[in-house]
């Protein structure tokens, strides 16, 4: 089962890894800057770093639990 | 008596959606499909919250105290297990599609299908999540089960116990900016210090934030709601949203490293061994020592919450 959850997780981590890469590019998009204006930029760039970064530590963890170096407490 | 209340509100639930997915299916209405959802989900909208509290008021007469079998010991009831898997279904409907409305107005990307049928699944994710934020709310406050809260007073005492949960380089930093004494390890009650000083403060302003800011947004085609505050709701609601997609994240990653947590929120047993292992983990050589989390021969339930 925690096998299971582990790559379920890793799915919705590679999901969220997709979403980030739009938030960062779109950032430096020119239609973005006409569109939306620098705040807007900032955002998308701050939050899909921030996205990129958690989407990378649960991939690791769920890739840990896939390879068995976490210990199984039930 | 407490189920007629809950007979009650799931008829006039029942009553509230018909009328309303009646008056929008007759074919009368000049509105395109769009914005007829949003009309239905404004006209629910009352009626998942009442029903949400209902159902919260009715958990909480029925709360009992933490029970045990053999190991086993009972962490959450089977109301906070199946309103907890509700929020998330809730969230799994709700996110993708917010964020694809988002996107896809920045991209200018339109897909295949209407884009009526995504707000569609957004607004029955959000009604799902509304119906739970007023289940949560209605049955804490009644129960006065405060296990997830910072007590008056505690609030550096919970966040020094956060700063020894995290990694050692990210803690002590932390400890450093806020002043924090680190020299000796704090109990945890119910709760690790990351969830009570943490997570949980962090999930309760995400989804008001998210509450608010949705419903103004969904209020605008049935009552006049000024421009600016129209734009920063607008703004807030990404905001929310983005925050709470890095909750969900962390809570992920959170639990999936901690499995009794899972196991617990799933059937809402755990062995209270396990159990122990997460809220009083192994100290590292060097790290400061304290008392030990649950004491050897606590009563069941003092590892294992109070049975929310």
């Amino acid at each position: 089962m925690k096998r299971l959850v582990a790559i379920l997780e890793l799915l919705w981590a590679a999901l969220n890894l997709v979403i980030a890469y739009l938030f960062v590019t779109n950032a430096f998009v020119a239609k973005t800057a006409i569109k939306e204006g620098l705040p807007a930029q900032a955002a998308l760039l701050l939050g899909g770093a921030l996205i990129a970064v958690f989407a990378v530590t649960l991939a690791r963890q769920s890739l840990q639990v896939l390879r068995g170096l976490r210990p199984t407490e039930s | 008596m407490r189920w007629l209340l809950v007979l009650a509100g799931l008829a006039i639930a029942a009553a509230g959606a018909y009328v309303s997915l009646a008056q929008a299916g007759s074919g009368t209405q000049p509105w395109d499909p769009e914005l007829s959802d949003n009309f239905v989900f404004m006209r629910v909208l009352p009626f998942a919250l009442g029903l949400g509290l209902v159902v919260g008021l009715f958990r909480a007469g029925g709360w009992k105290p933490a029970v045990r079998r053999g190991d086993q010991v009972r962490r959450f009831s089977p109301g906070t297990v199946i309103g907890h898997w509700i929020a998330t279904i809730g969230f799994v409907l709700a996110l993708p599609t917010g964020v694809w409305q988002y996107l896809g107005g920045i991209l200018d990307v339109h897909l295949e299908f209407p884009l009526y049928l995504i707000y569609r699944i957004h607004y029955i994710g959000a009604a799902l999540i509304l119906f739970s934020v007023a289940n949560f709310v209605a049955y804490w406050w009644v129960n006065g089960d405060r296990s997830l809260w910072v007590p008056r007073g505690q609030w550096r005492r919970h966040l020094a116990g956060f700063a020894l949960e995290l990694p050692r380089s990210l803690g002590t930093r932390l400890a450093a900016r806020l002043g924090l004494d680190l020299t000796q390890r704090p109990r945890p009650g119910q709760f690790t210090f990351y969830e009570t000083a943490f997570s949980f403060p962090t999930w309760t302003f995400a989804l008001a934030l998210i509450t608010i800011t949705g419903i103004l947004k969904a209020m605008r085609y049935i009552y006049p709601i000024p421009g600016p505050v129209l734009y920063w709701a607008s703004t807030l609601h990404v905001a929310a949203m983005v925050l709470l997609v890095l909750k969900v994240l962390d809570h992920l990653r959170y639990t999936l490293g901690r499995w009794p947590l899972m196991v617990a929120m799933a059937r809402g047993w755990v062995s209270e061994g396990a159990l122990r292992g997460v809220l009083e983990p192994r100290v590292p050589s060097g790290t400061p020592h304290g008392e030990p989390a649950v004491a050897p021969r606590a009563p069941a339930g003092a590892a294992s919450g109070s049975d929310r």
